[in-house]
């Protein structure tokens, strides 16, 4: 038996790993072998049909995601893979056409429109005309999987990827696959809920508008909206997100693939945590209280130039959200050494679930720790307050603080005793790095679809009450912060991403 | 026993052996008046009173090939010996049983396992449920020769579960085995070889013919068959090394361990050397009738029978006033033969030369009452009705097909949709896991071809675009051609 | 055949459904045959297939979303997928089926010798337009199968288990005039 490690894709030889596949080295490698069963995350189904290649010497097309690179034991030399013969792509429109032909075509109301696969592949492969004029085949629509997810079984191309995320992921099983031939369709346990909390996964792997949740359904055209990279702050992991928002308001958030941190995933409770952004009680400019007792609308000038006259005369602690951003919690600190007191940071402690979710609530507690923040455990006098969730810094501890300078993204979280209230951004809307529970360092991306037009970023803001504090701080810009950062010995073994990096990161699709 | 005693047992043995191989069957030829004769050696006992209980099979000389298996041969040899018979697997692909068995490895601690595949639910085959009802004995010896040979565990007997009968017998045939010694541990008192057997009902879906949608089903779930490989014989039931063979493939084991692999190597049809491919129809195989003759049924023959002869000698010919319009040989899933073609071997690569195949070799029968739109319309509802749904090309295309037959059939049909069907036959055969689509396309493009005028007839006022070229289209498609 | 919509019991609105209770499974009367299927494979699942049967049999001939959320309980496996098997297999049943239940093989063989007249018999008795439907007085399910095996006796029908070939629709008639 030749040892072959390579293949040839398209006249071009790639090495290859054991056991790899065809599409696997493809996409490696930057080819666009289309895919719909296939998850490197998954077991291989080869049951969609669209990925087929041609195999030089084979009549037959095959499965990518199922053709190992290796060749059979009896060949010596490597395959000769094709994905743009003639044959390859004659398969691949077979397949498509197949796949439309009892497909509702309901594009114009259909959610997953825009980043369909469906769409795209039709758009390539598809023919001008259409070779059917028979009656489709009627199947079950609307049908509620649980609470959050409703699946339409006409939009279903029957891959069973949502299936297999839950025999093989969650191993919870609820999914399983009803009825036989092109009636077909995804069944859910009769128990009618899911008993995983990551169900909402299936959405996003479901390669076509069968499953949407009903959270974000008939919210808004994906082309309307603004992407940003960012980490979802519902607990420590920091699982890799993109946040969608359009208008000032958060439509969505979903998984973004990282290897080392939450593979394709992320759970339900931190998908749907969101929510709070879009609170009516959004705080959208600066307040300062009058003689009166009312907090009037102020210009961001004038708040600074108040905040930092009421900080001189009270001095003290500085309180911040554990789901602050590194920067953040850097300038709480000057800013505490400048008002003689400590920065303390609080943050939640919920279950983990034994998969992607940890106990620890503050999702950048791990930031905090390595900064030298202390853990605040229970209430105690601080100037300034920083709350962006209720969860981390609940009421007892806001009240407790005593604060002249809140920032807050929710007016109800603001405690009475505030003098100067500046508006806080939720993480959907702030620049900044984030230390997971595991000590790796993320970045979150600004959404300029989310929020509050005009949102000074809280570090600027911080920066600029220190400078009237007349203690001798330099204004440094985020860049200038992040290296102060890196300067630190704690974070000597840790490289932070540049400021500018973190813009091109976050680029918008 | 003495190494003398030994001996003289060994040779008592052959000498048994041998007397009993002089009565085999011998090669069968046409009697002179043309007939072709009955060969019967799986269906010895069919017609015997209580011919599938153990006393009676036992009387007609059921397990005796087990008994010479055990103790005269290595299991290796039994293997050697099966190779040595050429006999070809009997549901319908034909792969050599012999090499099959020899692809179980045999350096494994995982438990082995045969599954039989007694799903008999290609249309218009009835022929394992004759064995199964008639001599499950002769069906269990088949399966526990195969057992001692790759050394294998457990049987599985996946019996379709239309078939209430065929289970009842065998669970019989099972139960009388086990009390007399035959399974269980320590079989006829050889250390070590213990077997179990059950039957496993299925519960009516024809996917589970194909082996994997059979270990699937068999291991409790929907019947969608697997990407292979890895193939069956290094895993297959329960991710453990797994043989599957047909019910009349293995009830030809005891004749053949009874007789020699060379005896049976020489009945039927010899390969052809100048084709490698044309592995021959060796032995003997029992072919069934159905449709519209006059004395449909199930006999055994020695391969070299043509389609012809067994319609007009077994069959009775066509009822009466009407003419034989067209044949699909072996079950549902070939392509057919029109009535001038009849006069081919009913054997392996005697069919496949003519452009369809041997199938199970159990022919459905249509005259020239059967309006053959309508026929297509029926053997496509079958596939759509039958695909598991797993594969895109295969759920989609075969409802499809039939809803283009329903149109013609209504007369809304135009020459367009002629040329529709072929572009679907393109993209559903051989684009899928299993060969499900391949069986779907096969009967209807062949139909479709040969008696293309009788689609256009129900298209009035519209010309066969094609109408040039038809003649070229009549040509027998080959099996798996484009 | 029309498995999908109906069999698989999905509700379209948001928790109006009321999860089954499932039955204690096996009841005592068939309890020894099924843990005795269960011992015959190395997993529980695989004895889904008969246990289904025998089930099926025990209940009145279909299986019941709270049997089927029992036999899923016994065998270790998801109600869903007891569901996805009663779905895909032609013999089992997840709606009542008469106290009859009707085959005809609708396959090419018996098509050829005469099953369209036959359904019509049937269906006709049953007085229903379509199989897969229980008869309003629940006497009958009449159902269409693809090939049961008994070709050389074509056409066939079976009627609670029992196969009868070479069937008229007279003898049809008379069949199941017969059933009570």
């Amino acid at each position: 038996m030749a040892d072959v490690k390579t293949v040839f894709i398209n006249g071009v030889e790639y090495p290859f790993d054991a056991g790899q596949t065809v599409i696997q080295v493809a996409h490696e490698n930057g080819l666009d072998v289309p895919h719909y069963c296939y998850h490197p995350g998954l077991s291989i189904a080869g049951n969609c049909r669209i990925c087929m290649v041609e195999v030089e010497g084979d009549a037959k097309p095959q499965v990518s995601c199922k053709l190992e690179c290796a060749p059979p034991p009896w060949v010596s030399e490597p395959l000769r893979i094709q994905t743009e013969s003639e044959l390859a792509k004659s398969a691949r429109a077979g397949t498509m056409e197949m796949l439309l032909v009892n497909h509702p075509l309901d594009c114009p109301i259909c959610d997953q429109a825009g980043e369909c696969h469906l769409q795209d592949y039709s758009y390539q492969l598809g023919q001008g005309q259409a070779s059917s004029s028979t009656a489709k085949t009627k199947l079950p629509k609307n049908v509620a999987f649980g609470e959050k997810i409703v699946y339409d079984a006409e939009r279903c191309i029957k891959c069973t990827l949502c299936v297999r995320f839950c025999e093989e992921v969650t191993e919870t099983n609820e999914l399983n696959l009803g009825g036989r031939g092109d009636e077909e369709i995804v069944i859910m346990s009769s128990k009618g809920e899911f008993e995983t909390d990551y169900s909402m996964n299936i959405i996003d792997i479901c390669p076509v508008g069968a499953l949407t949740s009903r959270d974000f359904r008939f919210k808004s055209r994906l082309w309307f909206m603004d992407f940003a990279d960012s980490v979802c702050t519902g607990c420590a992991r920091g699982c890799n997100v993109i946040t969608g928002g359009r208008n000032g308001s958060m439509m969505r958030m979903e998984p973004r693939h990282n290897a080392d941190v939450n593979q394709w995933w992320m759970c339900d409770q931190g998908r749907l945590d969101y929510r709070y952004v879009n609170t009516p009680t959004r705080i959208a400019t600066p307040r300062i209280k009058t003689a009166d007792g009312v907090w009037a609308a102020a210009t961001v000038d004038d708040a600074i130039l108040a905040a930092a006259a009421a900080l001189k005369a009270a001095g003290g602690n500085v309180l911040v959200d554990g789901g602050c951003t590194l920067e953040e919690m850097h300038l709480a600190q000057q800013l505490a050494a400048a008002l003689g007191g400590k920065a303390t940071y609080a943050a939640a402690t919920g279950e983990a679930d034994g998969f992607l979710r940890v106990a620890e609530q503050g999702a950048n507690a791990a930031g905090a720790e390595l900064l030298g923040l202390a853990r605040a455990t229970k209430a105690g006098a601080a100037a300034v307050l920083v709350v962006e969730r209720d969860a981390n810094v609940p009421q007892a501890l806001r009240d407790g603080a005593d604060a002249v300078v809140v920032f807050a993204t929710d007016a109800d979280h603001v405690p009475a005793s505030a003098q100067v209230v500046f508006p806080f951004g939720s993480s959907a809307e702030r620049d900044g790095l984030f230390v997971n529970t595991d000590g790796r360092v993320q970045v979150a991306q600004r959404n300029p679809g989310i929020g509050p037009d005009n949102l000074t970023p809280p570090y600027e803001l911080l920066e600029e009450i220190l400078g009237e504090l007349d203690a001798g701080y330099d204004w440094h810009g985020r860049d200038g912060i992040v290296a102060a950062i890196q300067a630190q010995p704690a974070f000597a073994k840790i490289s932070l991403p540049a400021a500018q990096a973190t813009a091109e990161v976050g680029a918008t699709s | 026993m003495t190494a003398k005693k030994k001996a003289a047992a060994k040779k008592a043995s052959t000498k048994k052996a041998s007397a009993k191989k002089a009565a085999a069957p011998a090669k069968v030829v046409r009697a002179a008046d043309g007939s072709y004769p009955e060969t019967r050696i799986l269906s010895a006992n069919f017609g015997v009173k209580d011919s599938w209980t153990l006393p009676v099979a036992k009387k007609n000389g059921a397990y005796k090939s087990l008994e010479k298996a055990i103790k005269t041969m290595t299991p290796a040899e039994v293997i050697d010996e099966v190779k040595t018979s050429r006999v070809r697997g009997r549901g319908g692909a034909g792969f050599p049983t012999g090499v099959k068995w020899g692809f179980v490895p045999t350096d494994t601690d995982k438990a082995k396992y045969l599954v039989l595949n007694a799903d008999e639910s290609e249309p218009g085959t009835f022929k394992d449920r004759f064995l199964m009802e008639l001599d499950p004995h002769l069906v269990l010896e088949g399966c526990l020769l195969c057992a001692y040979a790759t050394g294998l565990d457990v049987i599985y007997i996946y019996v379709r579960g239309e078939y209430p009968l065929s289970i009842a017998r065998l669970e019989g045939a099972i139960e009388e085995a086990r009390e007399a010694g035959l399974l269980g541990k320590d079989i006829l008192g050889k250390k070590g070889f213990n077997v179990e057997a059950h039957v496993h009902p299925g519960a009516g879906a024809y996917i589970c013919g194909e082996e994997t949608g059979m270990l699937e089903s068999l291991e409790g779930k929907r019947g969608h068959p697997r990407i292979k490989p890895p193939f069956p014989a290094v895993e297959g039931a329960f991710g453990c090394p797994t043989v599957i063979n047909n019910v009349e493939t293995l009830a030809h084991v005891p004749s053949i361990i009874e007789h020699g692999g060379a005896w049976f190597g020489d009945l039927g049809i010899a390969p052809d050397p100048d084709n490698p491919r044309a592995m021959g129809s060796a032995g003997t195989k029992l072919m069934g009738l159905s449709g519209d003759i006059k004395t449909p049924g199930c006999w055994e023959f020695e391969f070299g029978i043509t389609v012809r002869e067994l319609i007009e000698q077994y069959g009775g010919g066509a009822l009466d006033g009407r003419t034989i319009k067209a044949v699909i040989p072996g079950g549902l899933s070939m392509p057919v033969l029109t009535a001038d073609e009849l006069d081919v071997p009913m054997g392996f690569d005697a069919l496949v030369k003519v452009g369809s195949g041997l199938g199970t070799a159990t022919a459905i029968v249509m005259d020239d009452a059967c309006d053959m739109v309508e026929a297509c319309e029926n053997i496509a509802h079958f596939f759509a009705d039958e695909s598991c749904g797993q594969c895109t090309p295969c759920r989609e295309g075969c409802h499809w097909m039939e809803k283009i037959f329903t149109r013609i059939k209504a007369g809304d049909g135009t020459p367009a949709d002629l040329d529709l069907l072929e572009h679907l036959f393109v993209n559903i055969e051989g684009r899928t896991i299993c060969a499900l689509a391949d069986a779907a396309v096969w009967p209807l493009r062949s139909i479709l071809r040969k008696f293309r005028h009788e689609f256009l007839a129900k298209m009035p006022g519209h010309a066969d675009p094609h109408a040039a070229d038809a003649k070229a289209s009549d040509a027998a498609a080959p099996v798996g051609a484009k | 055949m029309s498995t999908a919509n109906a069999a698989a019991g999905q509700s379209a609105d948001r928790g109006t459904a009321q999860p089954p209770t499932p039955v204690s499974f096996p009841p005592k009367e068939i309890k020894k045959q099924c843990d005795g299927i269960v011992t015959r494979y190395p997993t529980r699942m695989a004895a889904c297939l008969p246990v289904l049967h025998v089930a099926q049999k025990h209940y009145g001939g279909w299986i019941s979303p709270e049997v089927e959320a029992g036999v899923a309980e016994y065998l270790g496996v998801s109600d869903s997928h007891i569901r996805g098997l009663l779905t895909f297999y032609a013999m089992f049943n997840s709606k009542p089926s008469g106290r009859h239940e009707v085959w005809v093989c609708r396959t090419l063989t018996c098509w050829l010798r005469g099953a369209v007249q036959l359904r019509s018999t049937a269906l006709e008795k049953a007085g229903v337009e379509a199989c897969g439907v229980e008869s309003p007085d629940g006497k009958f399910l009449v159902k269409n199968m693809e090939c049961l095996g008994l070709c050389e006796e074509a056409p066939a029908v079976f009627i609670d288990g029992q196969p009868h070939v070479n069937v008229t629709p007279e003898k049809l008639s008379e069949l199941l005039d017969a059933c009570e």
